[in-house]
């Protein structure tokens, strides 16, 4: 992780998301202040901070679903600032995103839910069961592809959920608190889960305020406080 | 191929989600639809009505009497070469009082009185088809009243004006009255739409950040707007030509305006598919009015 207070260039292939001096205001307050980050390909970055320290307004920023007042945003050598909002769609088929809510619809199968960002892609229907049968695989809930969301553990519905976000391949994962449901246990388990995908190439970017993640993760960390990003530290061991 | 089929299975799982919705956006249409056909019913009748009285047109050029026989010839001449005359028939003065003789009997004893036959000759004429408009008619009547013999040229003039004046005002209240309910249609099947867009706004907020590009969210409803309208337009074409067979079944149980039963006509096929389209295209616009104002960039 290099972060820096200056803002760095925009130094192409192994830098997986730059943000350089981005500040966002709502209604006057100030929601992200000044913000300057790298991270590369490959890391595994936790984003601390307590609620309303700008997590969320960093991670919604890296989809282009919020447009900073000020500065500028690379993610996979874009520059989702100047996005046009027909070509956001491509960029976030490239970056899975999870959720605390699950975000799961709920009159579609674990299988459905999971093939959507595939559906969407237009991907071919022998290559959508293969691919989601290997993420289901992958967070161990394959016996459960035919089930409803509501007929799931919590913790099935995370690992659903976070099936769904990596079963296109993204070059980047984003999870916003996706422990924020879940009990520790779960929470170890889901953690774990990260960590293999981050294993196997995806950049992964969880946001939490959990001491109990940054406690497992035990890698870089960026701090947000009030909309502020704080010296850089490791996680513990 | 699956997306495709996602996209339609999608609208059908709307449709079938919002029944109620669905049914009352669907019967609303056809009555609203239903108006607008009565009068354009109407209008396509009338029309045809039209289309036969002016082609049933008989025109009589009467002639001086104190024409000789060779001048009589000079007009026939003039009247045969005008391309608009389609056919041409001599009433000499003798045959005038025979018709006349035969058609009122009781009143024969008036002209006789007379001494001598006051009825003129004159030429029956009937024109072609591209020259038995309204305004075709009364400038060749004009034209021929010019020609020396010619005492007068006379036709139903008042009769083809009233009928002409009928049909523009029909024309005009039913185009009228067809844009405010097509508006009405549009906005009937936006606000189904705006009904299945809310209640479906988390969905496509997941759908949006897991990369669905603005056609691939749309296309659902703007099936769903089409097939309302298209479902909508047949209803109200049902709807009409019920309508219109109980019509047609009280002129003829009743006995009022005999055969004119036979003469109407409903729309026929061509016609009853580009209404259907039309209601499709009425849905569709309805559809895209609501999804631009659900806003498509939110995340």
């Amino acid at each position: 992780m290099r972060s820096t207070s200056q803002g760095t260039i925009f130094d192409g292939k192994d830098t997986m998301i730059q943000l350089i001096h981005v500040s966002k205001q709502y209604d006057q307050r100030s929601a992200l202040s000044d913000v300057s980050l790298e991270i590369g390909k490959g890391e595994f970055v936790l984003l601390m901070g307590p609620s309303g320290a700008g997590k969320s307004t960093l991670l919604r920023m890296l989809i282009g679903a919020e447009r900073p007042d000020e500065g500028q945003i690379f993610v996979h050598q874009k520059n989702v600032t100047t996005l046009r909002p027909s070509d956001i769609p491509y960029l976030r088929r490239k970056v899975g995103t999870v959720f605390q809510d699950f975000r799961l619809l709920p009159k579609k199968s674990v299988f459905d839910n999971v093939s959507l960002p595939l559906l969407v892609q237009g991907v071919s229907s022998a290559d959508i069961r293969r691919k989601v049968t290997e993420a289901l695989r992958a967070v161990g809930v394959e016996h459960k592809r035919d089930q409803l969301p509501a007929g799931l553990s919590t913790g099935e519905q995370q690992r659903v959920c976070i099936a769904r976000a990596i079963v296109n391949g993204p070059v980047v994962l984003l999870a916003d608190e996706p422990t924020g449901n879940l009990d520790p246990v779960l929470t170890s388990e889901i953690i774990e889960l990260f960590k293999l995908i981050n294993a196997r190439g995806t950049t992964v970017v969880v946001a939490t305020h959990d001491p109990l993640v940054m406690a497992q993760v035990n890698r870089r960390v960026l701090t947000l406080s009030q909309g502020r990003l704080l010296p850089e530290q490791r996680g513990l061991a | 191929m699956r997306t495709l089929a996602y996209l339609l299975r999608e609208s059908w799982v709307n449709m079938r989600t919002n029944r109620m919705t669905t049914m009352v956006a669907i019967l609303t249409t056809a009555f609203t639809l239903a108006c607008v056909g009565i009068f354009l019913l109407l209008y396509v009748n009338l029309r045809a009505a039209a289309g036969w009285l002016q082609d049933d047109i008989k025109i009589m050029v009467y002639l001086d009497d104190r024409l000789t026989s060779d001048s009589i010839a000079e007009v026939e001449q003039h009247l045969r070469s005008d391309r608009a005359v389609a056919s041409l028939l001599f009433i000499s003065k003798e045959q005038a009082l025979g018709e006349f003789k035969a058609q009122f009997p009781s009143e024969s004893h008036l002209l006789e009185g007379l001494g001598q036959n006051p009825l003129p000759a004159s030429y029956v004429v009937a024109l072609s088809p591209s020259f038995r408009s309204p305004d075709a008619v009364k400038r060749w009547a004009e034209r021929v009243r010019q020609i020396a013999g010619v005492s007068k040229v006379d036709y139903n003039q008042d009769w083809i004006d009233a009928l002409a004046t009928v049909i523009r005002s029909i024309e005009l209240v039913a185009i009228g009255i067809g844009v405010i309910l097509s508006a009405a249609a549009v906005t009937i099947i936006a606000n189904t739409i705006r009904l299945t867009l809310f209640s479906r706004r988390d969905e496509i907020a997941i759908l949006r950040l897991i990369g669905a590009t603005t056609s691939f969210i749309r296309i659902p409803y703007l099936v769903e707007g089409a097939v309302l309208g298209a479902l909508g337009s047949a209803l109200s074409l049902v709807m009409l030509k019920f309508m219109y067979e109980l019509f047609r079944q009280q002129m003829r149980t009743t006995g009022r305006f005999a055969g004119l039963d036979n003469l109407m006509a409903f729309f026929p096929p061509s016609v009853c598919l580009a209404l259907i389209a039309v209601g499709m295209g009425l849905g569709f616009a309805g559809s895209f009015v609501s999804i631009r104002r659900f806003g498509e960039g939110k995340a």
